[in-house]
């Protein structure tokens, strides 16, 4: 598994373990006959992709009702990765108007946002979720200005982590580009994710439904345990 | 002898004698009839007074239970909330104080018969009270006039006692009849006596039943002063009254522990109701010898272990019940000592559950080699091992240069500090401790033993120290279903502390000591502990300032021994099924509950 090469990715690891436990959940583990158990694995395996690959499209669905007319959506530039850019790019091909942000400019507009949506790369047992860096700062805004935040992850990101606070977990770094040479001496804090704490965030749309942040734990438990 | 009828419960005694009913002086020819069968007099319902009564029911006859004293079948309230039953044995033994000349089978519970097969929040107390009535059957002659005096004061007293509501003390005369299976022999010789006098009762318990009906089961209120009286009369263990009562407080069982403890020793040999084990493990509870959630079930479990062992199932009754009896009058028996923890709630129903399903083809040495593997099943998997994972996911989340800060004195905080100190994990600790029971000063000596730096502190300090700390590790006397945390008095204390400094507070608790009651105050439900205790302090004997004004009644002494820790300043529940937030403990309860030893 890929799980040997890319030791930071949570989405990667969890999704890992919940296929591993789905696919062996099946009392095919007890047959006799290797190939027929075999074949019965490669069945829940293949529908593991299905599900997952649905996912998306349940989520969108799902989420789809808490969007009004007249919503209004902005995107932040995203650095390091630019991926707010890209994402732009997508929304201006389907002409939804979008305006574009700096990163820091979230405080000053969020009085014209209706709701902030969300990605995960995880989703950890406290209900809350592990995404690019800025997220925590993103919902905790919003919280303070009531505004809800939604995220939308498939419910493979669900993870058995439990992290107490932003360091608490495995920290995956980045490189991030000043644009101007810096002096070596001083520190640059590289770390490529943060983490949300439950009670800033509103709703999880998944493909088992729409959920609180306190189902998480539920659903864990029942999968695991 | 009809064997099967179960003694009925008595409704209202003042009630049961109409029409029938010897006067104290039968006491002389009654002297102490050496079986039950003697038909006993039956006593005139006594004024509510202690010592009155306590001269009437003097030499009344051995085995014979004043049956005015267990008008209601009422029960302790403990901790569990589920044990109802247990509740109401502290009835199962006569009042200590008035029977000189007791008989060691007059003091075996008798009352226990009423608690088979509880389900329905029954009440221990009737079965007595339907033995007591087997004094009825003497009718000795008594003058007209006399008899015309009885009447009105059983009128009067009938009125009472309406008054006063007994709805509660319904007894289960239903579940009595059900049960039917009187415990002792004795029992059933007094049993039978008893019947013809119930059946004359027979008109008031409909009334009862339809009581019993409209009111919800209540637990033994302590502010309700009649009640308390009877409980007393009934009690085992001497109480003394408190003085300085918190009026807030009525609703909890108010005792003075310190004086009970030479009564109980004194009682010792006449006790052969309660198993000497038993009566060992009751005993340092009283004395707090035995503290801690853990701690104290696996002592409880032990001791009805032995007893099971050395029990051996009386002829022609079924082992299931008879046993489940004897547990229920151990558990009122220990109620008494000290009021139950969640935890050993919890255990007494694993405990019962067991015994009411084992196979009835199992002969009764299969039967008990059964039940004590199970039991030590249960405390093996769900105490000792539980403790060991919890440590396992708990030392992850120790960090080099933590600064880890505990409250009292908690079995699985201890396990996890000195399991990350092996590790080699570089911390130190912080323990917070308060009086009077100053349960961190064991922690300290413990943990500095092994060469962790500790930090001690009083609890007035802890929002000064709370800045240094990175983790809080505190452990629980149970969880409740919505994730308020039962614990000793000052972990909520604690807990505000660190929530309000952003610091991620970590609670330890055995899946075991989970309960489905929701509680939202310290107030509803705790346990009192000795007021005096707060006023003196240990190894200073000179030093009482409340001496003098002890008796003001303007002063009121409260010593809590739990306090209710809200889900919100809680991160995270270290059970032995993972790190849970503290909204998932009714997940656990349903999940886990259903699947094991509880079905």
């Amino acid at each position: 598994m890929d799980q040997a090469s890319d030791k930071t990715s949570i989405s990667l690891t969890a999704g890992g373990d919940l296929f591993m436990r789905y696919v062996t959940r099946t009392s095919a583990v007890e047959y006799e006959d290797f190939n027929s158990a075999k074949s019965r694995f490669l069945e829940r395996a293949g529908k593991f992709g299905e599900i997952s690959y649905k996912a998306r499209k349940i989520i969108a669905m799902l989420g789809q009702d808490f969007i009004s007319n007249g919503c209004t959506i902005l995107v932040h530039e995203g650095r390091p990765d630019r991926s707010g850019i890209r994402f732009t790019n997508e929304l201006a091909k389907l002409d939804v108007p979008v305006k574009l942000l700096i990163d820091l400019v979230v405080a000053y507009s969020m009085d014209e946002v209706d709701m902030v949506f969300v990605g995960a790369d995880g989703v950890v047992e406290s209900g809350g979720i592990i995404n690019m860096m800025g997220t925590y700062q993103i919902a905790l805004v919003a919280k303070s200005m009531d505004k809800p935040v939604y995220v939308a992850a498939e419910s493979y990101k669900f993870a058995r982590l439990y992290p107490l606070d932003q360091k608490d977990m495995v920290p995956a770094l980045r490189p991030v580009d000043f644009g101007v040479p810096i002096p070596s001496k001083v520190e640059v804090e590289r770390s490529a994710r943060d983490y949300t704490p439950p009670q800033y965030l509103t709703l999880l749309f998944t493909d088992l439904g729409v959920l609180t942040p306190s189902v998480v734990s539920d659903e864990l438990i029942q999968l695991y345990l | 002898m009809d064997q099967r009828r179960a003694p009925r419960a008595v409704i209202d005694p003042k009630v049961r004698h109409v029409g029938f009913f010897t006067p104290p002086q039968s006491v002389a020819t009654s002297s102490p009839p050496p079986s039950g069968n003697s038909l006993s007099p039956v006593m005139i319902p006594p004024p509510r007074h202690l010592s009155d009564v306590a001269s009437r029911t003097r030499l009344a006859d051995v085995g014979s239970y004043n049956p005015s004293e267990f008008a209601s079948g009422e029960f302790f309230e403990d901790k569990s909330g589920r044990v109802r039953r247990s509740g109401g044995n502290s009835s199962s033994l006569p009042a200590g104080g008035g029977f000189e000349l007791v008989k060691p089978k007059s003091l075996t519970t008798v009352s226990v018969v009423s608690n088979l097969t509880v389900k329905g929040g029954e009440q221990s107390g009737e079965s007595q009270d339907g033995r007591g009535a087997k004094s009825k059957s003497v009718k000795e002659k008594t003058s007209k006039a006399e008899r015309r005096a009885l009447q009105e004061a059983q009128r009067a007293a009938k009125a009472a006692a309406k008054a006063e509501g007994n709805a509660g003390s319904v007894p289960a005369n239903s579940a009595n009849t059900k049960t039917g299976k009187p415990s002792k022999a004795p029992a059933q010789k007094r049993d039978n006596a008893s019947i013809a006098a119930s059946e004359k009762r027979g008109g008031d318990r409909p009334t009862d039943k339809d009581r019993k009906k409209d009111v919800p089961h209540p637990r033994m209120q302590f502010d309700d002063t009649t009640r308390v009286e009877k409980a007393k009369k009934r009690a085992v263990v001497k109480q003394t009254e408190v003085r300085n009562r918190v009026e807030l407080f009525r609703h909890l069982p108010q005792y003075e522990h310190g004086t009970r403890l030479p009564d109980l020793e004194k009682k010792f040999f006449r006790l052969n109701s309660v198993h000497p084990a038993v009566y060992k493990v009751g005993l340092r509870y009283l004395g707090g010898d035995i503290s801690g959630g853990n701690a104290r079930c696996i002592a409880m479990l032990q001791a009805f272990q032995e007893s099971i062992m050395e029990y051996s199932t009386p002829p022609e009754k079924a082992l299931n019940r008879d046993l489940t009896a004897r547990i229920n009058s151990y558990v009122s028996f220990l109620i008494e000592c000290r009021p139950l923890s969640i935890s050993m709630g919890n255990a007494i129903k694993f405990v019962k559950t067991r015994i009411a399903n084992l196979p009835l083809t199992l002969s009764e040495s299969e039967a008990k080699a059964n039940l004590l593997s199970e039991i030590n099943h249960f405390i093996n998997e769900k105490i000792i091992l539980a403790d060991k994972v919890i440590v396992r996911h708990a030392v992850t989340k120790v960090r080099d240069g933590d600064v880890l800060l505990t409250y009292g004195s908690s079995s699985a905080v201890e396990m996890i500090l000195l399991h990350a100190h092996e590790l080699n994990k570089q911390f130190r600790v912080v323990i917070v401790d308060s009086r009077p029971k100053l349960e961190g000063r064991l922690l300290l000596r413990r943990l500095v033993g092994k060469g962790i730096s500790c930090t001690y502190v009083n609890i007035n300090a802890v929002s000064y120290v709370m800045h240094e700390v990175t983790r809080v590790f505190l452990g629980a006397s149970s969880v409740l279903a919505n994730g308020t945390v039962y614990s000793r008095v000052g972990t909520a204390c604690v807990a505000m502390v660190a929530n309000a400094c952003g610091i991620p507070v970590i609670v330890c608790c055995e899946a075991y000591k989970f309960h489905e009651r929701v509680q939202l105050d310290s107030i509803c439900c705790n346990e009192l502990g000795d007021p005096d205790a707060i006023s003196k302090v240990h190894g200073r004997e000179e030093i009482n300032y409340l001496k003098d004004i002890a008796d003001n009644e303007n002063l009121q002494l409260l010593n809590l021994t739990y306090d209710a820790t809200p889900s919100d300043y809680v991160s995270m529940i270290i059970t032995d099924y993972g790190m849970i937030p503290p909204t998932s403990v009714p997940v656990i309860v349903r999940e886990f509950r259903k699947e094991q030893i509880w079905i």
